[in-house]
């Protein structure tokens, strides 16, 4: 079974460039003012949350073990 | 409504000397200004520059194919022909599309160009900074425009590029001509037309090599975009020298008005000395909204957009600006220092949204390197000049000249 996710987006970095929604759409929405949050940590596979986590053009998303707390990205 | 106390002539000399004043008078009185004489709106607050950026379902990107009005300023009649050839050119440009295509144009290129990606390049970029100071070091003083920032990224994206090194110097001739893009002079189409022209045909059987045999160069990235369907061989063309007309004049507005800056105000030129690895990330941040190298960006309005009480109507021109939107009043504090350590700094100088500029991490690393080798190898590092002088365009903030000496 997948291991869970903690995912987070930092709003004082993310720029809304959504390049996020395109590799993982089920995790990754916009809000209202057209920035990035995590909607669902179980949305995507691991492997499409990670890409679209490197994919982000200034790094503000956030990626971690949720129960070992290991950071996986960045 | 409050008086507007400004006029609206954008290319007036203090204007280009000085834009902070004139636009800051803008965001104070008239936010949403409708300029009469070049027939835009000229948008100035940063709540809107931002607002506008994530928005761009309502602001088009499709300008060069869809605004009919002529160049600005004002070009010979006999040119005509040349703007033509320069905006079909520009239009297929992946930058001037919009979504649904612009989505899949920048999947193509996107991924060149991570954070992570980036990383790999600043080896290359401290090394060949290294060379151009070591040439400029012997002769004592450098044209930091002309012997460092101007050849600069050209070094760096011809790497991108897969460019043989003797054919190097051939590229900065043209990359020189590109350089047109952003000028106002009348007669700026001519060089404009003959370095875009060159370029389609020094890249063109390079794509060719490339569609036959990809290799991790740029081209081949946009190569495999074509074989893909999703790029046309005028866009991969189109779209390689797009590296040189975005990422040329920005980076080395960047290196030059960050430098003067740093000249400018000699307590944070002293501070950042003390330690430049550490600081060298924040300072460019820094330079990028103090001195933005762009100063604005154009739209069409793609619906009618009700903004501060004023109706901006479907097709209308608009110009949104960084470089008021950088010293607004309500996001920063004392937006006209230059405070290096200033955290955070939400700046605009890569705009926002769907269009944030491609290339922000490798202008960054470009600047963070450029920066930390002035303060570790020219300490003394000060400006030979007491007269600024700038480009008359409405886009870039393009200093002419940059003398320096080390000691």
């Amino acid at each position: 079974m997948a291991r869970k996710l903690r995912i987070w987006v930092d709003h004082n970095v993310c720029v809304g460039n959504a390049m996020c929604e395109t590799f993982a759409p089920h995790v990754f929405q916009l809000n209202a003012n057209r920035q990035s949050e995590a909607v669902n940590p179980e949305g995507d596979t691991e492997e499409k949350i990670l890409e679209a986590a490197e994919n982000c053009p200034v790094s503000a998303i956030f990626v971690e073990d949720a129960e070992t707390g290991e950071r996986l990205f960045p | 409504m409050a008086m507007v106390t400004v006029h609206d002539d954008m290319f007036t000399d203090d204007v280009i000397a000085d834009p902070y004043t004139y636009y800051g008078r803008l965001r104070e009185e008239d936010p949403v200004h409708w300029n009469d004489k070049y027939e835009l709106w000229v948008i100035t607050r940063h709540a809107d520059v931002v607002w506008m950026t994530r928005h761009h379902e309502l602001f088009s990107n499709v300008v060069f194919r869809n605004d009919p009005r002529p160049a600005y300023p004002a070009i010979p009649a006999s040119d005509a022909p040349l703007y033509d050839y320069v905006r079909q050119y520009q239009a297929d440009q992946f930058i001037q599309f919009d979504r649904p295509e612009h989505l899949e144009m920048r999947k193509v290129v996107h991924s060149y160009f991570t954070p992570r990606a980036m990383e790999a390049w600043r080896g290359f970029v401290k090394h060949a900074i290294t060379e151009l100071l070591d040439a400029a070091e012997d002769r004592g003083h450098m044209d930091v425009m002309k012997d460092f920032a101007t050849p600069l990224p050209v070094l760096v994206i011809a790497q991108m590029m897969g460019v043989p090194q003797e054919e190097r110097p051939y590229v900065r001739h043209l990359a020189e001509k590109l350089l047109y893009i952003a000028r106002g002079e009348p007669e700026r189409m001519q060089p404009l037309v003959e370095g875009m022209q060159g370029m389609m045909e020094y890249v063109a059987p390079l794509v060719n090599e490339r569609i036959e045999q990809p290799g991790d160069d740029f081209i081949s990235v946009l190569a495999q975009g074509e074989k893909q369907g999703v790029f046309t061989r005028h866009q991969v063309l189109v779209n390689t020298s797009l590296l040189l007309l975005a990422g040329h004049e920005t980076t080395l507005n960047l290196l030059c008005n960050g430098t003067l800056a740093f000249m400018r105000h000699p307590e944070q030129w002293a501070l950042f000395k003390t330690d430049p690895e550490g600081l060298a990330k924040r300072a460019t941040e820094e330079c990028l909204r103090y001195d933005a190298p762009v100063k604005s960006i154009q739209r069409l309005a793609a619906h009618d957009v009700e903004m501060r009480g004023k109706t901006l109507r479907k097709d209308d021109r608009i110009r949104w600006f960084i470089t008021s939107a950088n010293r607004d009043p309500e996001v920063f504090a004392h937006p006209d220092t230059f405070d290096i350590m200033r955290d955070p700094n939400p700046h605009v100088g890569f705009g926002n949204g769907v269009h944030h500029c491609l290339g922000a991490t490798l202008a960054r690393l470009e600047g963070q390197e450029a920066f930390k080798a002035f303060a570790q190898r020219f300490p003394n590092l000060h400006v030979e000049t007491e007269t600024f002088e700038y480009q008359p365009s409405i886009g870039l903030r393009s200093l002419k000249s940059l003398p320096v000496a080390f000691t």
